[in-house]
């Protein structure tokens, strides 16, 4: 016992001799794995050590002992003085020591995760895995970490939905675990659609939704019900058949599993508002198990708006008293203030005319004169640019791939002597 | 041979005479090639010294300006080093009656240097016009060199050992063009393929054409600008003509201001750039269906395909 102390003793004084320069750092890793087993004996008796060093400058040696002590199971009143340790551990840990043990710092940012779920105060974990999430990926933030779905799941249990919108800006490119991406697009996708920006939210649900995978799991599932909803609310339409590059998986076996939702669709396309509510009112269990009753709610405020739109492409003028009667709304007040939240949000372009209760339904006012257009045009260019040199690069690496021309050799026609035309053709494709 | 001119003469010279006297050339030199060959087997010259043409300006003088509008060739005898002067006359008189302002100026010929012998011609001239011109161009090509290979110069009597003698002097000078000189020039300086390529070829080559003179102004300017910051330092001493010079060169922009022009510009200028956005963007969703349609074959576990496929 007094042997295993003293070498942990030793541990720790290597940790505080050897973290200066980064030569130091990479033998003093060397090092830490080897007594990484001596570390876990010690696991309970480990807590005293971690006063003796300092996490900006010892992060890896840190690192190293936190993740042993974490390993035990820990009772609920010692939940709170760890998760004040690792919060400060990982506001104050130097991102380049980190990256030499990125798995242990995973592992330790989910038991942070763990205990302040277990002490049910999400609001205390946001901050800290925010700053893990950005020194995890300091090399390029177009990485996603396995930090990233956790954190998310964090603000939404906090409802701190800004918070997590931040992190949601930056596109991803890099993706190491399917389930990690799965869980970031599906949770990215529920704080999106609470802070209301529903076209983010079905980018996110669509990717979901739509990528690869050999066999369906639940989260796309769940994912597919919300995007049948957020289609509904956003865009007014939707469409069972995915695109081509869905997985076949998915195209196949998706609608099994989200019946009540698909008759939805095909009740809304129908538009009439009395025969939606009764059909919400019927399945209301259901949706209820999946927790996606608001959004069905909101599916049927939807219906107006959509209602309404259909009147523009229809009308010049409209007098509010029909707009209600078309929409079948109550009264011509409520219709005012429909068309008048629908004004405010940019969804038409409309006068109302208060003396004789008109509503006068105009053009989209951008004339694509100004010098503001030029610059989010040029901006657009230069987006698209960026994007257009990744997708080459992404096309040639996989002309290169050896699966690819394992297929694409095997489908190649095979032509005898006969077939073989002499005139030259050209193929454009 | 030496020196700048003092005369004080401005001399404007138009870009038809070089264009002339470099075809004169061009075709003498492909004529005495293609008769050359079999004459060229004895010897061991590998190449004849390239020939001389020789010819006659004629412009107008006016006061201290000479501008020199137009030339004609003449032949000459290397025996008598002299130029055919029966033909000049007939030319003159011909010239005379189109272009009653015209004078004959001086005479014209190519090489690197001007030599002793043509002081001979030059004299011979002087019967003419009492101080004529001697138009050098240097036929060979220095792509190193930026400005063009032609040089004027002027006879002067200087006193070299005690004897009065007749020198070539240089004189500086400017090109003037006219407007259907200009659109010759550049018609010359951007010959499109003979076959006229492709819509897309043609745009490519016009494009380059417009970058290229965009760059060209942009260094200019950064020069210009560069030496305005020195001067505003205090490096170089300030000089309040090349100052004035560049305020009105400024001054010359914006063309114009008025309020419907912004509009038609501006809506213009969005629309180029909406196309170019829609190019991009078709480019992008090509390039990604292609992508997609790699990886489906890549990765898909099961592709239902009856028959023959589309060959790509």
């Amino acid at each position: 016992m007094n042997q295993n102390i003293n070498s942990v003793e030793s541990v720790v004084a290597q940790i505080q001799g050897l973290s200066s320069s980064a030569d130091d750092v990479t033998h003093l890793h060397g090092l830490l794995k080897q007594s990484e087993e001596l570390l876990q004996s010690e696991s309970t008796r480990l807590a005293p050590f971690l006063a003796e060093l300092d996490p900006s400058k010892h992060s890896l040696g840190y690192l190293y002992i936190l993740e042993a002590c974490t390993t035990a199971p820990k009772a609920k009143e010692q939940a709170n003085e760890l998760v004040l340790s690792i919060a400060r551990f990982l506001n104050d840990c130097a991102a380049e020591q980190i990256h030499l043990a990125p798995d242990k710092f995973v592992s330790v940012c989910k038991r942070f995760k763990d205990q302040v779920m277990l002490l049910e105060t999400p609001l205390r974990g946001v901050a800290p895995l925010l700053t893990a999430i950005r020194k995890l990926q300091s090399s390029s933030s177009e990485h996603l970490t396995s930090l990233h779905p956790d954190f998310l799941l964090l603000c939404l249990l906090a409802k701190c939905y800004k918070t997590g919108l931040c992190v949601l800006e930056h596109d991803i490119f890099e993706v190491d675990q399917p389930t990690d991406f799965f869980l970031y697009c599906y949770y990215g996708g529920m704080i999106c659609i609470g802070q209301k920006r529903y076209r983010k939210a079905l980018e996110l649900l669509h990717n979901v939704v739509t990528a690869p995978m050999s066999t369906i799991n639940a989260i796309a599932v769940e994912a597919y019900k919300k995007y049948i909803l957020i289609s509904l609310i956003h865009l007014g339409q939707f469409s069972t058949s995915l695109p081509k590059y869905a997985s076949s998986v998915a195209q196949r076996n998706f609608k099994n599993f989200s019946q009540p939702y698909i008759e939805l669709v095909t009740c809304y396309g129908n538009g009439k508002i009395s025969e939606l509510e009764a059909y919400v009112q019927a399945n209301r269990e259901k949706f209820e198990i999946d927790h996606n009753l608001g959004l069905v709610k909101q599916v049927v405020l939807s219906m107006y708006k959509q209602n309404i739109q259909r009147l523009t492409q229809t009308y010049l003028t409209l007098s509010l008293q029909d707009i209600a009667n078309t929409v079948q709304l109550n009264s011509p007040k409520e219709a005012e203030m429909h068309v008048l939240q629908m004004i405010q949000n940019g969804e038409i372009y409309a006068t109302i005319n208060q003396k004789d209760g008109m509503v006068r339904f105009l053009e989209d006012p951008e004339q694509y004169k100004t010098c503001e257009m030029i610059e989010q045009i040029d901006s657009s260019i230069q987006r698209i640019m960026t994007l257009s040199k990744r997708l080459t690069a992404l096309d040639e690496h996989m002309s290169c791939d050896s699966q690819y021309l394992a297929k694409a050799g095997r489908e190649r026609q095979r032509f005898d002597f006969d077939d073989f035309d002499t005139t030259p053709q050209k193929f454009n494709i | 041979m030496a020196s700048s001119s003092s005369s004080g003469l401005t001399f404007k010279l138009h870009p038809l005479v070089i264009l002339n006297i470099s075809d004169h050339y061009t075709r003498v030199k492909s004529q005495s090639q293609s008769q050359s060959p079999p004459s060229a087997v004895n010897g061991g010259e590998t190449t004849s010294p390239p020939p001389r043409v020789f010819g006659c300006v004629i412009g107008v003088q006016s006061g201290r300006t000479v501008e020199i509008f137009n030339s004609f060739e003449l032949l000459y005898y290397p025996s008598t080093n002299s130029l055919d002067r029966s033909f000049l006359e007939k030319k003159q008189e011909l010239y005379k009656k189109v272009f009653p302002n015209f004078y004959i100026l001086g005479w014209y010929s190519t090489g690197s240097e001007a030599e002793e012998s043509d002081m001979h011609i030059h004299k011979a001239l002087m019967d003419i016009n009492e101080s004529p011109i001697y138009v050098l161009l240097s036929p060979s090509i220095n792509h190193a060199q930026k400005d063009l290979p032609v040089t004027i110069y002027e006879s002067e009597l200087h006193v070299i050992d005690g004897i009065p003698q007749l020198i070539f002097v240089r004189s500086s000078y400017t090109i003037e063009t006219v407007e259907a000189e200009r659109i010759s020039v550049d018609h010359v300086a951007h010959l499109k393929p003979s076959d006229g390529g492709s819509a897309a070829t043609q745009l490519a080559a016009h494009l380059t054409g417009i970058h290229s003179a965009i760059k060209m102004l942009n260094s200019r300017i950064r020069v210009l600008h560069h030496y305005l910051l020195a001067m505003q330092k205090g490096d170089i001493p300030c000089e309040n003509s090349l100052l004035r010079q560049v305020s009105s060169l400024l001054r010359r922009l914006p063309a114009i201001e008025s309020e419907k022009f912004q509009d038609d510009f501006l809506t213009e200028y969005n629309d180029t750039l909406l196309i170019s956005y829609l190019a991009m963007l078709t480019n992008c969703s090509s390039s990604m269906n292609e992508l997609v349609d790699k990886f489906s074959t890549a990765f898909e576990k099961h592709i239902i395909r009856g028959g023959r496929t589309a060959f790509f």
